[in-house]
Formats: C-alpha cells, sequence, structure tokens
C-alpha cells in the first residue's frame, strides 16, 4: 500500500513536467474534440496521430494517446444530449433522457451532470486502477465464453427495463434487434447470413448507423408531422448549471454508475459496449419514479455517462496488468507503447515504473483537465440549440451522414442509416420506443458466439454454465430477478408497465 | 465576378482536370496515394501499413494516407481495391488473407469476389512466424508430448483461433495433417486478440500464433512456444525448433504485403516498387517493426510473387483439409 502510494508520487513527478502536462492537454483537447464531432471515433482519431508519437517518449505517447481515448468519453454526450444523436453506441442511452432534458431547456443541466458524472467515474476508475489492478486482471481472465453468456442473459433480461412503453412493445423491439443482430458471417462455420451478397454485411450491421438512424434522423424527419411552432430554446446563463434537486437526483446514479462501469470494464472483449445500458435499466430498476424515464430523468443521464467513463478506465487494468487488449483501442496503445520499445506484460510495471506510474498519474491531471475544458463548453454548446429549426436540422442530417460514413468508410452503412431513418420514423408514430432495438442488435452476435464457444469447450453440455463460479453467480441473479417478476405477474400487482399498455390501449 | 468571366473560369478549370490525368502519368505521383488497410486498428497490417506509409511520404514527395476498409475478414478491403481505378493512387496492405478467400469461396459454392489475379504483389513487408502455444497450465514441454497427448485424446484438446480459415486457424490444418493428430477442438473467435485472451484464461489449451502477438506472454512465462513454423529459428526465441527441424516439412507465417489492383501500367509499378523498397528499408520503418517484434521480412515485387504462390499453395491445401466446418 505504502510502495503504491511513493509510486504514484513518482508517477506525478512524471505526469506534472510541462512536456507530459502539455501532451496530456493535447491528448484531451483532442479527444474532445473527437467526442463531440460525430463520425470521427476514438479508434481512429488514435490510430491517425498515433505516426505523430514516433517522434515523442513512450510516456508521453502513451499519456497523449490515452487522453484522446478518454477525453472522447466526455464529448460523446454532447450530440445526444443537443441533438439526439448518438456519437457511439456506449451514448445511446443518454440520447434518450439527455435529449429530453434538453427539450425542457435543462441542456446546461444535463451536460453538466455527464461532464461532472464522467469525472466522478473515471476518477474512481483511476483510484481502483492503482490499487488492486493485479488481482483484478486476474480475475477478468476468467471472464470466459460461459460468463460472457451468463452476463448477456442478465442483459437480456435487463431489456424488459429499457423502455417508456408497455413489455409487448419491447419485446417486439428487442426481437427486432436481436434478428438484425444475426446477419453477417457466421463466426463458427463461415457462411453468410443474409447478407445479399454483399461484403460489408459480413461483419453484421454495425451499432452506430442504426443507432443514429433510428434516434437522430427519426427524430428529424418526425418533426414536421407535428405541430412545430419554432420556438427555440434559449436557456439562461444561472440555468446552465444544475439545480440541487438535480443534483441531488444525480448523485446516487453517478455512484452506481461508476462502480457498475469499472467492473464491466475489465471484462476483456466487448462487454464495455453494454456498461450504460446495463446502467440504464439498473437505474430505472431501482429509480423510485420509473415512469419519468424517457421524459428527462436525471438518473438516466448520470447513470449511463458515468457507467461508460469508468467502463473506459477499466478497460486499462488487464491492458497494464497483463498486457491484453481489452479492445480494439488498447490494442492500439499496446501498439503505440510496443513501437517505442516499451513491452506490454505483466512485467511493464517493474520494467518500466516510470512509463506505468507517469500514466496512472496523467489520467488523474487529465481528467481534471478534462472537467475544466468541458465545463465551459456547454454554454457554448447548448447555444447551438438556438440555431431556429429551418437551418439546424439540414446540417443534422448531413452530419449523420458524414458522421455514419466516416466511422468505416462505408456507403452501406449510410443506406442502413437512411433506412433505420426511415423505419425509425414509423416507430414514432406507432409510439415503440427504439432503445430495446439497439441493445437486441449489440446483444445477439456477442451473446450467439459466447453461447456456441461455450458448448464448443464443453463439447455440448450445458452444465458448463452451472459448473464456473462466475458464470452461476451471474445465473442465479438472472433467476431470482425472473422468479420476482414471475410472481408479481401470478400476484397480479400492476406495476408502472401494466399501466402504460392500459394507457397504450386507451389511446387506440 | 460577372457571369461571363465565370464562364470562362469554369470553362478553364474543366480544361485543366481533364488534362490533368494525361499530365499526371508523367510526373506520378502528382497528388495523395491512398494504402487501403483491409484490417482494423490493433492488428498487425496496421501497426505496420503506418510506419511505411510515413516512410514513403519523403520518397514519393507525397501525402501517403492510410484508409481502413475494413470488414469481413478483410474481404470488404479487398474487394474495394480491386474494383478502384489501377492508376497507382490507390494500393492495399493484405495480409495471408487475400490468399484464402477464393478457396473457402469455391468450397461454400459461391462465386468468388476476388481472387488472387486481382492483384499485382509489389512488396512483402514482414513476416512473423506462426507458434504453437500452450498456456502455463498444460504438462506438455516439447511438441512431441502435444502431439502424442492430442493422439490419444482425440478432439479434446481445445485450440483458439483468430477465426475460421484464417491464418491462425489454417496453420494448425498443417500441423494436424503432417503430425497425424486426428482432430483438435477449435474455438474461434473474432481476432488475435481475443484468441490470445482465451488461451490466458485456459478457456483454450492451445492455439498457433504470431510471434509479435505472443512474445510478451512467452517471456513472462504464461505461455509456452513448442514449435515455430519458420524456416529457421527466430532471433528472438532461439530456443523453439521449428517444426522443419522435428521433422515435419510444415511453414506458415503472418505476412503483410502491398498490392495494386490488376491493370496498374507497367511504368507506374516500376516507380512505386522502389519507393516501396526504399521505404521497407529505411531506418525509421525498420526501428518501427523491429520494436513491435516483427522481424523486417522485406521481399521485392519477384521474390514476393514467388513466395505468394507457394504461399497460396499451403493455405489452399489447409482450407481443403479443413473442409466445410459442421455448424
Amino acid at each position: 500500500m505504502e510502495t503504491t502510494f511513493i509510486s504514484l508520487l513518482h508517477g506525478f513527478e512524471v505526469a506534472l513536467q510541462p512536456a507530459n502536462l502539455w501532451y496530456a492537454f493535447l491528448g484531451c483537447l483532442v479527444g474532445t474534440l473527437v467526442g463531440v464531432l460525430p463520425g470521427i471515433g476514438p479508434l481512429s482519431g488514435i490510430s491517425i496521430l498515433l505516426p505523430v508519437t514516433f517522434g515523442l517518449n513512450a510516456t508521453q505517447a502513451v499519456i497523449m494517446l490515452a487522453g484522446i481515448y478518454y477525453g472522447s468519453q466526455y464529448g460523446g454526450s454532447t450530440t445526444s444530449i443537443l441533438m439526439r444523436i448518438p456519437g457511439e453506441a456506449s451514448s445511446v442511452m443518454t440520447c434518450i433522457d439527455g435529449n429530453a432534458m434538453a427539450k425542457k431547456g435543462r441542456a446546461g443541466a444535463a451536460l453538466c451532470i455527464a461532464a461532472v458524472g464522467s469525472w466522478i467515474a473515471g476518477t474512481f476508475g483511476i483510484i481502483m486502477l492503482t490499487l488492486i489492478a493485479p488481482p483484478l486482471a486476474t480475475l477478468a481472465l476468467r471472464f470466459g465464453p460461459p460468463e460472457y453468456t451468463a452476463l448477456l442473459v442478465l442483459g437480456l433480461i435487463f431489456l424488459a427495463y429499457m423502455s417508456s412503453t408497455s413489455l409487448v412493445r419491447t419485446l417486439l423491439m428487442a426481437c427486432l434487434g436481436l434478428m438484425l443482430g444475426m446477419i453477417g458471417i457466421d463466426n463458427m462455420t463461415g457462411h453468410f447470413r443474409y447478407s445479399f451478397d454483399l461484403a460489408e454485411l459480413g461483419d453484421g450491421i454495425g451499432i452506430v448507423p442504426v443507432a443514429v438512424g433510428l434516434f437522430g434522423l427519426g427524430e428529424i424527419l418526425a418533426t414536421p408531422s407535428h405541430k412545430v411552432v419554432g420556438e427555440v430554446i434559449t436557456p439562461k446563463l444561472r440555468e446552465l448549471l444544475p439545480n440541487r434537486q438535480e443534483w441531488r437526483e444525480a448523485a446516487m446514479p453517478i455512484a452506481r454508475g461508476s462502480v457498475l462501469g469499472f467492473i464491466i470494464g475489465i471484462i476483456p472483449g466487448s462487454a464495455h459496449i453494454i456498461s450504460s445500458f446495463l446502467s440504464y435499466a439498473l437505474e430505472k430498476k431501482v429509480s423510485k419514479h420509473p415512469e419519468q424515464f424517457g421524459k428527462g430523468a436525471v438518473a438516466g443521464v448520470a447513470g449511463p455517462e458515468s457507467a461508460n467513463n469508468s467502463a473506459s478506465t477499466g478497460a486499462f487494468v488487464p491492458m497494464l496488468a497483463l498486457g491484453i487488449p481489452t479492445g480494439p483501442i488498447t490494442a492500439v496503445l499496446i501498439g503505440a507503447l510496443m513501437v517505442h520499445g516499451v513491452s506490454v506484460g505483466p512485467q511493464l510495471v517493474s520494467e518500466h515504473p516510470d512509463v506505468f506510474w507517469g500514466f496512472v498519474a496523467s489520467m488523474y491531471v487529465g481528467n481534471l483537465m478534462l472537467l475544466a475544458l468541458n465545463l465551459p463548453l456547454v454554454g457554448i454548446f447548448v447555444s447551438v440549440l438556438r440555431i431556429p429549426y429551418t437551418y439546424l436540422y439540414p446540417m443534422i442530417i448531413m452530419f449523420c451522414i458524414i458522421g455514419v460514413y466516416e466511422v468505416s468508410h462505408s456507403i452501406v452503412d449510410v443506406w442502413i442509416m437512411l433506412i433505420m431513418g426511415v423505419l425509425g420514423y414509423g416507430l414514432r408514430k406507432f409510439s415503440f420506443d427504439p432503445a430495446p432495438l439497439v441493445l437486441g442488435l449489440v446483444i445477439a452476435p456477442i451473446f450467439e458466439q459466447s453461447l456456441r464457444q461455450s458448448l464448443i469447450m464443453s463439447n455440448g453440455n450445458y452444465l458448463i454454465f452451472l459448473s464456473r463460479p462466475i458464470a452461476l453467480g451471474l445465473v442465479i441473479v438472472s433467476a431470482v430477478l425472473l422468479t420476482l417478476s414471475a410472481i408479481s405477474f401470478v400476484l397480479k400487482r400492476k406495476d408502472w408497465r401494466a399501466k402504460l399498455a392500459e394507457a397504450e390501449t386507451a389511446e387506440s | 465576378m460577372d457571369r461571363r468571366r465565370f464562364v470562362i473560369g469554369t470553362t478553364a478549370s474543366a480544361a485543366a482536370l481533364a488534362a490533368g490525368p494525361a499530365f499526371a502519368q508523367e510526373t506520378f505521383p502528382s497528388h495523395a496515394v491512398t494504402i487501403i488497410n483491409a484490417f482494423p486498428p490493433g492488428g498487425a497490417n496496421d501497426a505496420v501499413t503506418r510506419p511505411l506509409a510515413a516512410a514513403l511520404e519523403p520518397i514519393l514527395k507525397q501525402p501517403v494516407v492510410v484508409e481502413t476498409k475494413a470488414g469481413a475478414g478483410g474481404q470488404v478491403g479487398a474487394q474495394v481495391a480491386a474494383s478502384s481505378k489501377p492508376d497507382g493512387y490507390t494500393l492495399l496492405s493484405h495480409n495471408n488473407g487475400i490468399s484464402g478467400y477464393a478457396e473457402v469461396d469455391k468450397l461454400f459454392g459461391r462465386a468468388p469476389k476476388t481472387t488472387r489475379a486481382d492483384f499485382i504483389p509489389l512488396a512483402r513487408l514482414v513476416a512473423d512466424p506462426i507458434l504453437l502455444v500452450v498456456n502455463d497450465q498444460q504438462p506438455y514441454k516439447t511438441l512431441k508430448d502435444f502431439v502424442d497427448d492430442a493422439k490419444k485424446r482425440p478432439d479434446t484438446i481445445v485450440y483458439s483461433s483468430g477465426g475460421l480459415y484464417g491464418a491462425t486457424h489454417l496453420p494448425v490444418a498443417l500441423l494436424e495433417k503432417a503430425t497425424g493428430v486426428p482432430k483438435l477442438r477449435h474455438l474461434p473467435t473474432n481476432g488475435g486478440g481475443p484468441a490470445i485472451t482465451a488461451l490466458l484464461g485456459n478457456n483454450a489449451q492451445a492455439s498457433t500464433q504470431a510471434t509479435s502477438a505472443t512474445l510478451q506472454h512467452i517471456k513472462a512465462g504464461k505461455l509456452r512456444a513448442l514449435a515455430s513454423f519458420g524456416g529457421t529459428r527466430s532471433k528472438i526465441l532461439p530456443d523453439v525448433p521449428t517444426l522443419k527441424e522435428l521433422g515435419y516439412n510444415v511453414e506458415y507465417y503472418l505476412w503483410v504485403g502491398i498490392f495494386a489492383p490488376k491493370g496498374t501500367p507497367p511504368q507506374i509499378v516500376s516507380i512505386l516498387s522502389p519507393a516501396i523498397e526504399k521505404a521497407a528499408n529505411s531506418d525509421q520503418f525498420k526501428t518501427a517493426v523491429t520494436n513491435l517484434g516483427l522481424e523486417p521480412g522485406y521481399l521485392n515485387a519477384k521474390n514476393f510473387a514467388a513466395f505468394w504462390d507457394a504461399d497460396a499453395k499451403r493455405s489452399d491445401e489447409a482450407v481443403k483439409t479443413i473442409g466445410k466446418v459442421q455448424g
């Protein structure tokens, strides 16, 4: 413990050198821009800037590149809140309540809460990283296909809490999402499924084009069909900050989101994508007012935004402690270190303490910088809403198209987004919520792969899900949740969801 | 600007545009060259192509842009490059995968989207020998231990790969065929990283992975290399015997090469080839590649073409050995 503290102090010595501070700032600045601009994601941002770092030393390179990564998590919420465009899969959930808050004139508050939540979550993640990275990383390795499968079963159960519509509508959307998730090459046999001879569909349908189409474009297409009063929301300066009530509502979700996100973040693979979804569902489950979700609930912004930030910090645990990448971004960071002759692995801390502790310390500093960078920007971002719809909406459509194309330079993705935009319009007209569809699409490919991998490992024996402790624990949690719902169903207790269904029937 | 001057202006620039390509051919390259990278960042292709592009810029005196067109195990990028204009301004960075698509398509009765004939090989940049690795919880110390046990317990030892018919799957098929091991159980994942993670977490017991990707874990004692698929012993891991030494005539590398689409004029190829050779032999590129744990394995266009033919034969043979997988 004491040695950790001394090492960390040494790390701060490294991180606070003017040159290193400058590169941390540069990384955070680029990261914020990358996060705000739709289309250019952290992965492309980092890999484009990688050759620039060849002239720096290893510590500076990793400080700057990592800054881009966690910095982008701060900015990611901006377009979600202001324009309902999710720049990345992890900010899909922020669209719902964040944008609803913006419509109520609380855009500034939503942005502030997202920034502060991100800062708390990021700092929490680094503290955990400093203290218990090595044992945690070993635990993360035990998270194999059976554990993934069990986690995603839990995710499927949480699907039911994803939307502000009745259970039937939610499940219908989720099924559609799961079906869309079936498209692509079957990883186990090599068959193309529903690909219509397009190689671009080989990897399945991307989450970003679907989310941008359903949320962003669908929203814009639906706007002219109801009465547009042409009223522009112009928040006053003092309304930019969250009020006391909003801070109170945000506190616990930020705390829960930080812990949940960090745990999911350390799992190698694509689990971090679902951290914000799970956090949203969790907040709704524990909330005393689940009916407010979808209509501008503060918890619906605070939870997921904190979760995705602490997940991005959690992702550094297996990378720094074991040298295994949790995803493509950490893989590029490992590559960046290796180019400088620093080999990443269990021996990183002992062989290159300067790099390791300098990097960790720079994240504390970087997160503070990001907070200082993002809070003043809130005022500027919010003024985007002053632009009349006539000018703003065509610009948003343009951003959607450019952004989606830039993700993987694929015109097929643009078509997918346009089709999803039309679908999103239809869903809106018939009051369906697209969020469960997106989660279904996220879960389906990972779920299928991990289920089939598990069965390969066990030679077809389903007991593998019960014979491994972590998997068993997750299965039990799922079983308990299902039983609880079944009991309340049998007892015919009406919850908020049944009331919603009644209201929907009355409408039609 | 009045209307007449506007019209004259646009006509003039249109004429300049029309004259452009003819002029450009004489002084190739007259604008930015794009290298399509068929694999996402985080893999060897990205790690090798970006330093190459950086080293190529001062030689060609034009910007060299790396454009990622990833998807379907590299097929998307190959297809985009194959259908791009063969003027030397669009090149392709690809790896072993480019050899195998046609054979896999044949297996499934699909019309191949791209074949090897669609590309002109320009240079091989690196060739990373594949290693047979097991995790530290396995008892095997030598290849013989492994082979003997695998023969005793067919379909029990699980090996992870980065994907079906991919560069880390095919070598196992070659190994099975050469050693007479009846069958190892295949655990496909989606990439080299996840495959190694599965091995480290003992969700798989063995894997065939590139030297650079496993080096750190071997040094840390988490993985053990039983044999190398390289022609000679690697300088980085001199204790690991090659399969050839052990009596099996098997060779396999994860290589990265640069291609031009079919139909690229020979005079442009003759400008590009020496430029790439110079870039690949620059200290800047060599240092970047060596630090990644790769041995620079530059081959010029002619030698690379011969290597590619031999490699494609190996790859086709492995695909045929694996055959169609029961779902």
